[in-house]
């Protein structure tokens, strides 16, 4: 729901090109009030801080850090976790992420080996946003052995059968036929329309 | 397979004084001396590669009765080997039955081979004798689903009402892929039945009739997984895959046990004539 303006970038003190970038997407209002997960695949960036505008008592905005330094890749003159996903949560964060303005982003890379670094596909969610009930989200049913009646045949061996059952209706369903006779009849009749005078 | 032994004993005699003896003859005459070129001028490499290469396709489990039929087969349609009688081009029988062998040599699993074999059935229906209409109308492949299905373990109100769904009329001309699909539904068919049948077999525990609620109950499950969602291919996989899960089928057949105590019986007929309706229903008809 935000886009990242064009982030400015500060040189660190050894005049290298390592440095921090700052990002700072666009102020998401009042449409995006609560934080609940921040998304988004990095970048060749090492580290992550992420400030947040808070709208005050009678309008004063002010901007506390919610996350300090926080490290995606171990060791950032190597690969590991320069490319990955990360997902932040709420509980993650050091103060409230209620009433947000604004959300800034600071990216950090000490090492001269990478060029360019940045943060790509953020996405921010709002606690609404969850699907849920789906059935992946439901937790899978536990049943002990004692629960069960013990005349019950047995459920792995069901389970395998009718597994094999499935897997054929999909063969059937994924080896359909392209090609159609062309039929033009409704239940043995035709259109009117459909015919012509030859 | 009857029918096959009875051919095969008819054919073992032609085999012996058409094929073998004009090509021998031949090789005497221009002088061939090794045997590598015996072979090669008999067509016996190529026929025997081409052998092994079925065997290799069908992966069969009996592999000396396989050779045996695919010989046999091979002699009935080599166009020298009946003399005379294969100047005339088979009968509609004949290619019939060839057709059934065909599509019967490997498994719909062996793709590749299952689509070869059933190129080759196609050729060999669409082969008219008055060569003026090549090409396979309803009439010959509706017949051939039929035999298909004939022996099989299928209930035969479920394969009538599969064939509705997948038979064409007389008169319609059968493209290859329209044939491929009706072939393949049928054998998937009977290898569904099959597996009713083994699920049958699991649910009574080996002793006497299944309980018709545990069935109803797994039944429900299946039919419930396979009406699943119309999501992407890898979702409904993880979706079916967890509502079959041996939990979800023991707390099912569990909670069936619980609704009543009377306790009925369900035959294995009524059984897989169930499972194999709820396969049927989801068969796409052909239009």
């Amino acid at each position: 729901p935000c886009t990242l303006l064009q982030p400015c970038l500060r040189r660190g003190d050894t005049g290298g090109r390592c440095g921090c970038r700052c990002g700072r997407p666009d102020p998401v209002r009042a449409r995006c009030p609560q934080l609940q997960e921040i998304v988004f695949r990095n970048f060749y960036t090492a580290f992550l801080s992420v400030r947040v505008q808070r709208a005050g008592a009678e309008g004063s905005r002010k901007w506390v850090t919610c996350l300090r330094d926080y490290r995606l890749m171990p060791s950032p003159h190597t690969e590991e976790g320069s490319q990955d996903y990360f997902s932040l949560f709420r509980h993650q964060m050091l103060c409230d992420v209620d009433q947000v303005t604004a959300v800034r982003f600071i990216l950090r890379q000490p090492s001269p080996v990478w060029l360019h670094f940045t943060i790509e596909e953020l996405q921010i969610y709002p606690p609404s946003q969850k699907v849920t009930g789906c059935w992946w989200f439901a937790p899978p049913p536990q049943c002990g052995e004692g629960d069960l009646r013990q005349e019950l045949p047995d459920p792995e061996k069901v389970s395998t059968e009718v597994q094999q059952m499935w897997v054929l209706t999909e063969v059937i369903r994924a080896r359909q036929a392209a090609a159609r006779i062309g039929r033009f009849d409704v239940d043995g009749c035709y259109d009117i329309n459909l015919l012509s005078y030859t | 397979m009857a029918a096959y032994e009875k051919r095969r004993a008819a054919a073992a005699p032609a085999a012996g004084s058409g094929l073998g003896e004009p090509a021998r003859a031949g090789a005497a005459a221009r002088g061939l001396g090794t045997e590598a070129e015996f072979l090669l001028q008999a067509g016996v490499t190529a026929m025997v590669r081409e052998a092994l290469l079925k065997v290799l396709e069908a992966r069969p489990e009996e592999p000396v009765s396989f050779l045996a039929d695919y010989f046999e087969k091979l002699v009935l349609s080599s166009p020298g080997a009946g003399g005379e009688a294969a100047a005339e081009p088979p009968g509609l029988p004949q290619r019939l039955a060839r057709a059934l062998w065909y599509v019967r040599l490997a498994h719909h699993s062996h793709r590749t081979a299952f689509n070869n074999n059933m190129g080759m059935a196609y050729e060999c229906l669409s082969a008219s004798g008055r060569r003026k209409r090549p090409g396979v109308d309803g009439r010959l492949y509706s017949e051939l689903l039929r035999r298909i299905c004939r022996p099989g373990a299928a209930p035969e109100d479920v394969v009538a009402a599969l064939l509705q769904k997948i038979q064409c009329r007389d008169h319609e001309a059968v493209p290859f892929d329209v044939f491929r699909y009706g072939v393949l539904t049928c054998f998937v068919l009977l290898e569904f039945a099959a597996k009713a049948g083994t699920l049958y077999d699991v649910l009574d525990g080996g002793s006497g009739p299944a309980d018709k609620r545990v069935c109803q109950a797994v039944l429900h499950t299946l039919e419930d997984a396979l009406g699943a969602s119309d999501f992407s291919v890898p979702i409904r996989y993880l979706e079916a895959g967890s509502k079959l899960g041996p939990d979800c089928l023991a707390l099912a057949m569990d909670r069936a046990l619980q609704e009543r105590e009377l306790s009925v019986s369900m035959s294995r007929e009524e059984f897989v004539k169930k499972a194999t309706a709820l396969f049927v229903a989801k068969v796409k008809p052909i239009d």
